[in-house]
C-alpha cells in the first residue's frame, strides 16, 4: 500500500477538535521550548510524549509519507554527535572510536529536537483542516487578502500536483525519455515540463480573477464572516497547559542559566 | 436589459479583432442562445458584458455596452457584478474557496452582508441550482457536474438580473450536461432573470425555445428563434476490423485505481485492428484510467494489460509509445516544442523515426488543418481548435497503430470536431486503430465500429454501435443516445 500524503487526516480525536490558533500555539511554544530545556531527559520525554499524540489522534505515523527519511535522518544526526563529539568521560574506546559521555548527551539533544520539531509538525499539519487555520487566523486578525492567498495555494497546490503527472505522462506518450543525464538535456526536459504547467496556472489566474472579482472580492477592507470558529472548553485547558509550560520553561531556563 | 452597439475590441497582439461591431439587444427575462464556431468571440463577448474585458484584458475596445441601464465600460467592475454573474467553463478555476459553504458565501461575505443574510440567501442559492444536499461537502469531494451546480449557486447568491453561462457544460457527460441545462431552465423560469448561454450543444437547449444569437469572426451573423431541428444525421461508416489478425490490446481482469480508491474492477476487453472503438460513460467511470493503463502509464493493481503483444507491467511507455498514441484531454498539457513544426515533429523526433517521408506526411497534415503557413509560430500563440488540430497531427505524424484519445472534442464546434474524426477515420482507412474516449453520440453512430460503455469502473455494453445503442436506450441511458 502506498504511504499517506503529509496532509490533513480528518478525525475526531481531541487534537482534531481543538482550534486550529491554539495548536498553533502549541507548535511555536513546543519548538522554542526543545531548545530552551537544557535536559536530555526532558527533551526525549517530549519526543515520547509527541509519539503517543499519533495514536491519540487516530494516525498511524508508520504509514504517513516521510516517516522513514526524518527517523533515519535523526539517527544519523545522533551518530554523527556520538562519532565526532569528544568531551566529558569516555565511556567507549576501541582504537580510534571513542565515545563520550558529552557526545552521548550531544546526540539525544541534536536527535530528540530534530524529532520533536518535525512529530510537532507533522501532528499539527495532519489534525488541523488547512481551511479551518486561514479562517481562523483571518477571525484573529490576518487581513483577509492574506487568508485568502494561503486557501488559493491550498487549493491549486493539488491541481498542479494533477497536472504536473498528466504532463509528465504525456511527454511520456510522446517518446520523451527521462533518462538521458546531461546538463543540456535537464535543461530542456524542465523547460519542456515547465511551460505547459506555466501556460495552464496562467489560464487560471485569468479565470480565478474574473470569478473573485465577480463576487467581490477586495471591494471593502473587511468582509464578513458566515464560519464561526469557536474556541471551546478543550482549547480553554490547553491555552492553560501553554501558559503553565511557558512559564516552568522560563523558570527552567533561568534557574540553569542563574545556576 | 442588455444594450451593446458598434461593439469592436482586439486583444493586444492580435492580427485580427475579437469581437467587430457588434450590435444587440436583450429583453429583461430572455433566454438567449450564443452559439458559433470555436474562437469565434462568444467568449470574449460574455466578458464585455461583464465588463472584465475592459479591465482585466489588455486590448483596444470602441462601442458601448449598457446593461441595466448601467454604462459597464465605464463603471466599476463591483457595480457591474451586482448586475451580471458569469458561470466560466472550467467550474474548478472559478472556485476561491475549499468547502461549498464558504463557495456559496464567498460573494455575500465580500458585500459585508450579515451573517443571517447569508445563510438565507445561501439556502436560496443552493436550492434553485439544486444543490442543497451538497451544502457540507468539500469543492474537491464533488463530481464535475455537482461543482458546476455550486458555481452556479456561488452566482445565483448574488441575486443578478443578468446570469451567463460560458459553456457550462464542456467538461461534463451527457447526463450532467442534461442536469445542467435543467437547472439553467429552472432559475430562468424561477428567478425570471435574463439568462445567456454560450453553447455548442444547442440541440439539448432546443426544448426551452430560446432564442439563438450565432457569432462568426466576431460578429453575429444569426438572431432569431431557434430552428427546428435538421435530419442532419450522415450516414455510419462501418470500418471493418481485422479479426484474422491477434487483437492489439489485450485486457484480462484489470484491476486499477489511485492512492487506494479503486475506478476499473475485473475488466477485460479486446481490441481488434482497424476498429474505432467509442467508448463513452459518465465522469469518473474509468474511462480515462483505461487509456492510462493500455499504455503503460498506470500499472494494473491485479490483472494483464497486454499492447501489441508486450505486458505493460514489463514495457517501457517509451517503447510502446512508438507504436500507440496518446492525446489527452487538454491541449495545453501536451505541447512541449517551440514552433509549430517542431510540435508536429516532436514525437517523431524523439523516436527516431522523423525522415523525409515522415516530413513530407507532416507537411501535408498541417497544410490540411490550416497551419501550413504557421509553422514558426508557438504553438501557444495558436486558437484552442488549432492547438486541437497540431495535437492531433504531433500523433499521426509517426503513424502509430493504435491511437488513444481522451475527450478530443471537447470546446470543438461541429465542423472542427468532423475535420478532426475525419483525419482520424483516414488513419483507419490506413490500417490504423483509434480507441476514442467521447461524449457524443451523434459522432459515436457516425464514426465508431464499436460502443463500449462504462459504469462504475465496468464494461456495462460492448457490442457493435448500432446494438450498443439499442442496449443503452434500454438500459435508460437516453442522454447516450439523442
Amino acid at each position: 500500500m502506498s504511504p499517506e500524503r503529509i496532509t490533513y487526516h480528518p478525525g475526531d480525536s481531541f487534537l482534531h477538535r481543538l482550534h486550529p490558533l491554539t495548536k498553533g500555539a502549541w507548535l511555536i511554544f513546543g519548538t522554542v521550548a526543545v531548545f530552551v530545556v537544557r535536559n536530555p531527559w526532558a527533551v526525549l520525554a517530549v519526543v515520547a510524549l509527541l509519539l503517543a499524540g499519533f495514536p491519540l489522534a487516530g494516525v498511524r505515523l508508520g504509514r504517513v509519507r516521510g516517516t522513514r527519511l526524518f527517523a533515519s535522518t535523526a539517527l544519523l544526526l545522533g551518530l554523527l554527535q556520538v562519532l565526532f563529539i569528544r568531551e566529558g568521560a569516555v565511556l567507549v574506546e576501541i582504537g580510534p572510536l571513542v565515545i563520550t559521555a558529552g557526545g552521548v548527551e550531544a546526540a539525544f539533544y541534536v536527535a530528540g529536537r530534530f524529532l520533536s520539531v518535525v512529530l510537532l509538525s507533522y501532528l499539527f499539519v495532519l489534525t488541523t483542516e488547512p481551511n479551518d487555520l486561514a479562517y481562523g487566523l483571518m477571525r484573529a486578525g490576518l487581513p483577509y487578502r492574506y487568508g485568502f492567498a494561503l486557501i488559493t495555494a491550498l487549493r491549486l497546490v493539488p491541481i498542479f500536483e494533477q497536472e504536473g503527472q498528466i504532463v509528465y505522462n504525456a511527454q511520456l506518450a510522446r517518446g520523451v525519455r527521462y533518462d538521458v543525464r546531461s546538463p543540456r538535456r535537464f535543461l530542456t526536459l524542465a523547460r519542456q515540463f515547465v511551460l505547459p504547467l506555466l501556460v495552464s496556472a496562467l489560464g487560471k489566474v485569468d479565470a480565478l480573477a474574473v470569478s473573485m472579482e465577480g463576487r467581490c472580492f477586495g471591494k471593502y477592507p473587511a468582509r464578513t464572516f458566515l464560519r464561526q470558529t469557536q474556541a471551546t472548553w478543550l482549547d480553554g485547558v490547553a491555552m492553560g497547559l501553554l501558559v503553565l509550560g511557558v512559564v516552568a520553561v522560563g523558570y527552567w531556563s533561568l534557574e540553569i542559566g542563574g545556576s | 436589459m442588455i444594450q451593446i452597439e458598434g461593439l469592436s475590441f482586439c486583444f493586444r497582439g492580435s492580427p485580427q479583432y475579437a469581437l467587430y461591431d457588434l450590435n444587440l439587444r436583450v429583453e429583461a427575462g430572455a433566454f438567449v442562445v450564443i452559439t458559433g464556431p470555436s474562437g469565434c468571440g462568444k467568449s470574449t463577448l460574455a466578458l464585455a458584458i461583464g465588463g472584465y474585458l475592459f479591465r482585466q484584458f489588455d486590448g483596444e475596445a470602441t462601442g458601448n455596452v449598457s446593461v441595466a441601464g448601467m454604462d459597464v465600460r465605464n463603471s466599476p467592475i463591483y457595480d457591474v457584478a451586482e448586475v451580471v454573474g458569469l458561470v466560466q467553463q472550467n467550474p474548478e478555476a472559478q472556485f476561491c474557496t475549499l468547502t461549498v459553504r464558504d463557495e456559496v458565501a464567498f460573494g455575500l461575505e465580500n458585500r459585508c452582508l450579515p451573517r443571517a443574510e447569508i445563510r438565507e440567501r445561501m439556502a436560496w442559492a443552493l436550492s434553485i441550482a439544486g444543490a442543497e444536499h451538497l451544502s457540507s461537502r468539500s469543492l474537491a469531494s464533488l463530481s464535475g457536474g455537482e461543482k458546476q451546480k455550486v458555481a452556479i449557486a456561488a452566482m445565483m447568491a448574488a441575486k443578478p438580473q443578468v446570469l451567463i453561462f460560458d459553456e457550462p457544460t464542456s467538461n461534463l457527460d451527457p447526463t450532467a450536461t442534461a442536469e445542467i441545462f435543467e437547472v439553467i431552465e429552472h432559475i430562468q423560469a424561477k428567478a425570471g432573470i435574463t439568462v445567456l448561454v454560450i453553447e455548442h450543444k444547442v440541440d439539448y437547449l432546443r426544448r426551452f425555445q430560446p432564442r439563438l444569437v450565432e457569432m462568426e469572426e466576431g460578429r453575429i451573423v444569426r438572431d432569431g428563434p431557434m430552428p427546428p431541428p435538421g435530419n442532419k444525421e450522415e450516414a455510419p461508416r462501418s470500418p471493418q476490423a481485422v479479426t484474422s489478425s491477434p487483437p492489439l490490446v489485450r485486457v484480462e481482469n484489470l484491476h486499477a485505481g489511485y492512492n487506494g480508491h479503486p475506478v476499473l474492477s475485473d475488466l477485460s476487453l479486446e481490441i481488434q485492428p482497424g476498429e474505432f472503438v467509442s467508448v463513452m460513460g459518465d465522469n469518473g467511470s474509468g474511462k480515462t484510467t483505461l487509456l492510462h493503463c493500455l499504455l503503460g502509464l498506470r500499472p494494473p493493481e491485479k490483472g494483464r494489460v497486454e499492447m501489441l503483444g508486450h505486458d505493460t507491467r514489463q514495457t517501457p511507455v517509451s517503447e510502446l509509445a512508438r507504436q500507440v498514441g496518446f492525446v489527452f484531454q487538454n491541449p495545453d498539457h501536451q505541447i512541449f516544442a517551440d514552433s509549430v513544426w517542431a510540435e508536429a515533429t516532436f514525437a517523431a523526433r524523439n523516436l527516431g523515426t522523423l525522415d523525409k517521408t515522415t516530413e513530407g506526411r507532416v507537411t501535408d497534415l498541417l497544410i490540411r488543418c490550416g497551419l501550413g503557413d504557421r509553422l514558426d509560430d508557438h504553438p501557444y500563440r495558436l486558437s484552442y481548435g488549432q492547438k486541437r488540430r497540431l495535437n492531433l497531427v504531433s500523433v499521426l505524424s509517426y503513424r502509430p497503430r493504435l491511437i488513444l484519445l481522451d475527450e478530443l472534442l471537447i470546446g470543438q464546434d461541429s465542423a472542427h470536431a468532423t475535420f478532426l474524426l475525419d483525419l482520424l477515420w483516414e488513419h483507419v482507412l490506413e490500417g490504423g486503430t483509434v480507441l476514442m474516449v467521447n461524449h457524443a453520440p451523434r459522432i459515436t453512430r457516425r464514426y465508431a465500429s464499436r460502443l463500449v460503455f462504462f459504469n462504475s469502473g465496468q464494461i456495462v455494453v460492448d457490442a457493435p454501435t448500432g446494438s450498443a445503442i439499442a442496449q443503452l436506450r434500454a438500459l435508460g441511458k437516453d442522454a447516450y443516445v439523442a
